[in-house]
């Protein structure tokens, strides 16, 4: 977060905002923690219920999405790191999607980092009934946690989990808010190691830009 | 006074037998009226309930919400509708298989989940706008994504866990 806002500082007076969602069941008490630390100047929201993990059909965090002064989609949901902390475990730069970020700011739609309609609708696609009931099913579980009904939340959880299995919001989320050993048979790390070396993180599709922005 | 305690402990009642909660929409509904279909699975609401959990209204066209309607199969009303006495109920399960709605459902608790439907999920995809979302930050203000039209957005998700 502390790198977001340096980054945000760059581009604020460049008509650039940057709108930071938490995933978080557990709200503004997981989430403010962080929030105090870093004290952005930009907009920091707390997604309960997972929204836009929804919304956007994200699997994973961080992840953003480029949006245009007319609200439209330029760039759908890919991984979005500021810095290299974690690169040993996603094998990505963070600087070359920076340097887009930047391009984009720079030069709008003419940006090569802008994706076209046809591309866009590659890459947008409608959800498949499994999803949207993995949605329902996640929306039950969280709704019973918060109801105090942690136990009976589980097999919920685990179904949504079922039904989207490529989507770790699901899985690390359900995880964290009980003995994932004990309640799943699993953990994060033991997940990892199940990937055999496959990325964690969606290579990105990115262009190199062809030439950095002043 | 004696009406209102009256009316008070007849609710307490009713919700003692079966407290049943409805969530649609992402919002949570607590139904007080027991419902008489014991021997179905499926989620048997009144009229007024259904308004109170999900906006929709059953009209002579159908059921409806504002300017959207879903009219029901004619030869199947009774799959929708039920009388029992002065009461007309609704079957929301049936409805959500109509609009091929998800549902999700804890017996136990009785509590169940509406999605939504795949074309409101999907409605983004014809235009390519940005699904527009209302969410608070950690003061309780609430912020939209259209209050933002007119600049550049990076819409980042984070989670602490």
């Amino acid at each position: 977060m502390p790198g977001w806002q340096t980054f945000y500082r760059e581009l604020k007076d460049k008509n650039f905002e940057i709108v930071s969602v938490a995933q978080d069941t557990g709200g503004a008490k997981d989430a403010s923690p962080w929030i105090e630390k870093a004290n952005p100047e930009y907009t920091v929201l707390i997604d309960e219920q997972h929204l836009i993990t929804k919304l956007y059909s994200m699997v994973n965090v961080p992840t953003a999405v480029w949006i245009s002064e007319q609200g439209k989609i330029v760039r759908p949901n890919e991984v979005a790191f500021v810095d290299d902390r974690f690169k040993s475990y996603t094998h990505m730069d963070s600087g070359p999607y920076l340097d887009g970020i930047r391009d984009w700011v720079a030069k709008g739609e003419r940006s090569s980092f802008v994706l076209g309609e046809e591309e866009l609708r590659k890459r947008l696609t409608p959800v498949s009934p499994d999803r949207l009931m993995a949605d329902a099913e996640f929306s039950l579980a969280e709704y019973l946690y918060h109801a105090g009904h942690g136990s009976e939340a589980i097999p919920h959880f685990k179904q949504a989990q079922r039904l989207a299995p490529d989507n770790w919001n699901y899985k690390r989320q359900a995880w964290l808010l009980s003995d994932a050993d004990r309640d799943y048979g699993t953990n994060f790390t033991k997940e990892v190691q199940k990937l055999h070396g496959k990325p964690y993180y969606p290579p990105r599709q990115m262009p190199e830009p062809a030439n950095k922005p002043n | 006074m004696v009406g209102l305690i009256f009316v008070c402990s007849m609710a307490t009642e009713a919700t003692s037998q079966v407290r049943r909660v409805v969530i649609y929409d992402d919002a949570a509904t607590e139904l007080r009226t027991p419902s008489p279909f014991t021997h179905s699975k499926d989620l048997w609401v009144t009229l007024a309930e259904l308004t109170r959990a999900t906006g929709f209204v059953v009209k002579p066209q159908g059921v409806c919400r504002n300017e959207l309607c879903f009219p029901l199969p004619k030869q199947r009303k009774a799959d929708f509708l039920g009388q029992r006495g002065k009461v007309t109920w609704f079957n929301l399960s049936e409805f959500a298989r109509l609009v091929k709605q998800p549902v999700a459902h804890e017996e136990k608790l009785a509590t169940w989940c509406f999605g939504p439907r795949p074309e409101r999920q999907n409605s983004y995809l014809a235009t390519l706008e940005a699904p527009n979302f209302t969410l608070p930050d950690s003061g309780g203000k609430l912020h939209s994504l259209s209050n933002f039209r007119g600049k550049k957005v990076l819409l980042i998700t984070w989670a602490s866990w």
